[in-house]
C-alpha cells in the first residue's frame, strides 16, 4: 500500500511540476503581449512606456531567468501582486481555495447522495417502470448544463418559494447559517449535474455485478433480491464508480467555473475569469496553478480511496 | 428494428433545430438583432411568439439565429478533434513500443485536464470569435479521439482477418485503410456523438461567461449568461434558451446511448 501511494504521490507531483510549467508558458508564449494589452490602444503605443512597464514587472529579463524566479516564489508561497490591486495573489488564491473546495465537496456529496440510489433504483428495476424513470433522471441530470440547472433553482428555491437566496457570499464565521443557505443552491447546482454520471456508472456497473456468481449464491442461500444487491453486489459495483468519480473530478471543477460566476460565489474559478477579462496575469498564473493543484489532489484522493477499497489496483498500477 | 420514444423525439427534435439553424435567415420571423426599448424581457405575446429579452429582441428569432452559432461550433469543433485525433491514434498504435507508451502517458495526461479552464485563458488572450472558438474546443477534444482510435487500431489489428491480411502481403497502408479504419467506424460515431454534447456544453459556458461569439450575434449560452440577470424582473426569457439547449444536449445523449446500443451492444454501460 505504501508503494502505491508513494508512486501515486511521485505521478502526482510530476503531473503538477508539468502543469506549472504550461501555466507559465502558456502566459508567455501566447499571442498577445501582456503589457500592451494592460496599458491599452493608447499608452500601449508609446515605446517608452511600454519599456518602462515591462522593466516594472520584470518581463525585460530572459524568459527562462523570469522562470526560475516564478517558481522559487511558488515554492516560497509568493506568487506576486495583483496588477489590478496591488495585493499579493498567494494570500488572495489561500482564501479562496476553501471556498471553492466547499463548493465541490457539497457538489459530489449531493451527487453521491442522489446519484448511488438511483443507479440502484435504476439498475435493480430495468424494464420497469421506477427503473426507466431513474434511467431518465439520470440521463436530464447529465445533459443538463449547471447553468441551466442552477438557473431553475433559483427561480423554484428564491423565486417562487423564496427560502434560499439566490446569489452572494457570507462568510463562515460571521453567520454561519446565511453561509450554509448561500452554499445551498450552488453546491446543488454542481451536484445535479454530477449526479447523472454517478447514477448512470452506478447503473451500469450493478446490472454487471448482479449477474455474478456470489450475488446469485448470496440469493440461493435466502437472502432477498434487495439484501443481495446491498450486501453482496453493490459494494463490489462501487469500484469502478470511484474510479469514474475520478476521471472526472476534472468535470467537477470545470462545473465551479460557471456555477461561481452564476452564483456570486467568490471561489478560485471567478478569481481566473475575472482576472482574465482585466488581463492580470500574475492572478492568472495563480488561480491557474492553484486549481491545477487541487485537481492533482483530488485525483490523489480519488487514487487512495481506490487502493484502500480495492486492493487489486495496488499492483496492476505500476 | 426497434426504436422507443426516446431516440425519435431527440431524433424529430434535433432535425427541427437544424433546419432552423440552417435556413435561419429564410425562416425566422423577425431580426434578432433589432431593438425595442418600449418591450423589454416580455412573456410570450401574438407579436413576439416566445417573449423578448433584455433589449426587447424577439427571442425566437434569436433563438433560431443562435441555434446556428452553437451547432456550427460544436460540430466543426468535432470534426477538427476527429480529424487531428484518428490519425494520430491511429499512428501512435504503429509506432513502436516506446513511442507508444510515452505518448499515450501524454494523452492521457491531457484527457484528464479540466478543459474548460485552458480554454478560459486561450480565449481570454486570443479573444472570443468563431475560428477561435472552433479551434480552442477542437484542440481541447482531439485527445480524447485519439484514445479511442488508438485503442481500437491496436484491438483490430490483433484479429484474425487483419493477421490473415499481413501474411497475404498487405502493407500497413492497405491494413489502415481496408481493415483499421472501416471496422472503427461504430465506436468513433459514438465517441463523436457523446464529444458532441461535451462540445455544445462547452461552447455554451464559454458563452454564458462571455467569452464565446461576441455580442450581437447570439447564441444560446450568452443568450443565457446575459437573461440570467433579470430572473426577478422576468423569469421567463431566461428560461426559453436554458430548455432550448438543455433539450439539445439531451437529444444528443439519447442518440448517442441509442447508437451505442445498436453498434455495440458488447460495449453497454
Amino acid at each position: 500500500m505504501l508503494g502505491y501511494l508513494g508512486r501515486r504521490f511521485a505521478a502526482a507531483a510530476i503531473t503538477l511540476a508539468l502543469a506549472c510549467a504550461a501555466v507559465f508558458a502558456s502566459i508567455h508564449l501566447l499571442p498577445g503581449d501582456p503589457v500592451a494589452m494592460l496599458l491599452g490602444e493608447q499608452a500601449g503605443a508609446d515605446p517608452e512606456v511600454v519599456q518602462k512597464m515591462r522593466g516594472q514587472l520584470g518581463l525585460d529579463r530572459p524568459l527562462i531567468e523570469q522562470f526560475i524566479s516564478w517558481i522559487g516564489g511558488l515554492a516560497t508561497g509568493d506568487l506576486g501582486r495583483s496588477l489590478r490591486t496591488g495585493e499579493p495573489v498567494f494570500a488572495d488564491v489561500m482564501v479562496r481555495l476553501p471556498r471553492s473546495l466547499e463548493l465541490i465537496g457539497g457538489g459530489l456529496s449531493i451527487a453521491m447522495l442522489l446519484g448511488i440510489p438511483l443507479g440502484v433504483v435504476a439498475a435493480r428495476g430495468r424494464g420497469r417502470v421506477a427503473g426507466t424513470a431513474a434511467s431518465v433522471a439520470a440521463i436530464a441530470g447529465f445533459s443538463a448544463p449547471v447553468f441551466v440547472s442552477g438557473i431553475i433553482l433559483v427561480i423554484v428555491f428564491s423565486l417562487w418559494l423564496d427560502i434560499l437566496p439566490s446569489s452572494g457570499f457570507v462568510e463562515f464565521a460571521e453567520d454561519p447559517t446565511m453561509h450554509l443557505a448561500c452554499l445551498a443552491l450552488p453546491a446543488t447546482a454542481i451536484g445535479i449535474n454530477f449526479m447523472g454520471v454517478v447514477a448512470r456508472m452506478t447503473r451500469a456497473s450493478l446490472s454487471d455485478t448482479m449477474t455474478k456468481e456470489y450475488v446469485r449464491l448470496a440469493r440461493a442461500k435466502g437472502l432477498s433480491r434487495d439484501a443481495a444487491i446491498l450486501k453482496h453486489a453493490l459494494p463490489n459495483a462501487l469500484v469502478p464508480v470511484i474510479a469514474v468519480i475520478g476521471i472526472r473530478a476534472g468535470n467537477l471543477l470545470g462545473g465551479t467555473v460557471i456555477v461561481e460566476a452564476l452564483f456570486d460565489w467568490p471561489g478560485l474559478s471567478s478569481m481566473l475569469v475575472s482576472a482574465v477579462f482585466a488581463r492580470d496575469y500574475p492572478v492568472i498564473q495563480g488561480a491557474l496553478v492553484a486549481i491545477f493543484a487541487v485537481f492533482v489532489l483530488i485525483g490523489l484522493a480519488i487514487d487512495t480511496c481506490q487502493g484502500i477499497v480495492d486492493p487489486r489496483t495496488r499492483e496492476s498500477a505500476a | 428494428m426497434h426504436v422507443t420514444a426516446g431516440p425519435w423525439a431527440a431524433a424529430v427534435y434535433l432535425t427541427v433545430v437544424v433546419i432552423l439553424a440552417v435556413f435561419a435567415d429564410i425562416l425566422s420571423p423577425r431580426d434578432p438583432l433589432a431593438i425595442d426599448p418600449n418591450n423589454i424581457l416580455a412573456s410570450p405575446s401574438a407579436e413576439n411568439l416566445l417573449g423578448t429579452d433584455e433589449l426587447g429582441r424577439d427571442l425566437l428569432a434569436r433563438i433560431i439565429h443562435g441555434g446556428r452559432v452553437s451547432l456550427e461550433v460544436a460540430v466543426s469543433a468535432i470534426v477538427l478533434a476527429s480529424a487531428i485525433g484518428i490519425p494520430l491514434g491511429i499512428g501512435i498504435a504503429f509506432s513502436g513500443r516506446r513511442v507508444e507508451t510515452f505518448a499515450m502517458r501524454v494523452i492521457d495526461v491531457f484527457v484528464s485536464l479540466p478543459e474548460i479552464f485552458v480554454a478560459i485563458v486561450i480565449l481570454g488572450f486570443a479573444g472570443g470569435g468563431l475560428t477561435t472558438l472552433i479551434g480552442t474546443i477542437g484542440i481541447l477534444f482531439f485527445p480524447q479521439f485519439a484514445r479511442v482510435a488508438y485503442g481500437m487500431a491496436r484491438s483490430i489489428r490483433a484479429r484474425e482477418h487483419v493477421l490473415c491480411a499481413v501474411s497475404l502481403g498487405a502493407g500497413t497502408a492497405w491494413i489502415i485503410r481496408k481493415e483499421i479504419l472501416p471496422n472503427m467506424m461504430s465506436v468513433i460515431a459514438v465517441q463523436a456523438s457523446f464529444t458532441l454534447s461535451f462540445a455544445m456544453l462547452m461552447e455554451a459556458g464559454l458563452s454564458f461567461l462571455g467569452l464565446g461569439v461576441p455580442p450581437p450575434t447570439p447564441s444560446w449560452g450568452q443568450m443565457i449568461g446575459g437573461l440570467k440577470n433579470y430572473i426577478f424582473i422576468n423569469a421567463w426569457p431566461v428560461v426559453v434558451p436554458s430548455v432550448v439547449l438543455f433539450a439539445a444536449v439531451l437529444s444528443v445523449n439519447v442518440l448517442g446511448d441509442w447508437l451505442q446500443d445498436r453498434l455495440n451492444p458488447e460495449l453497454r454501460r
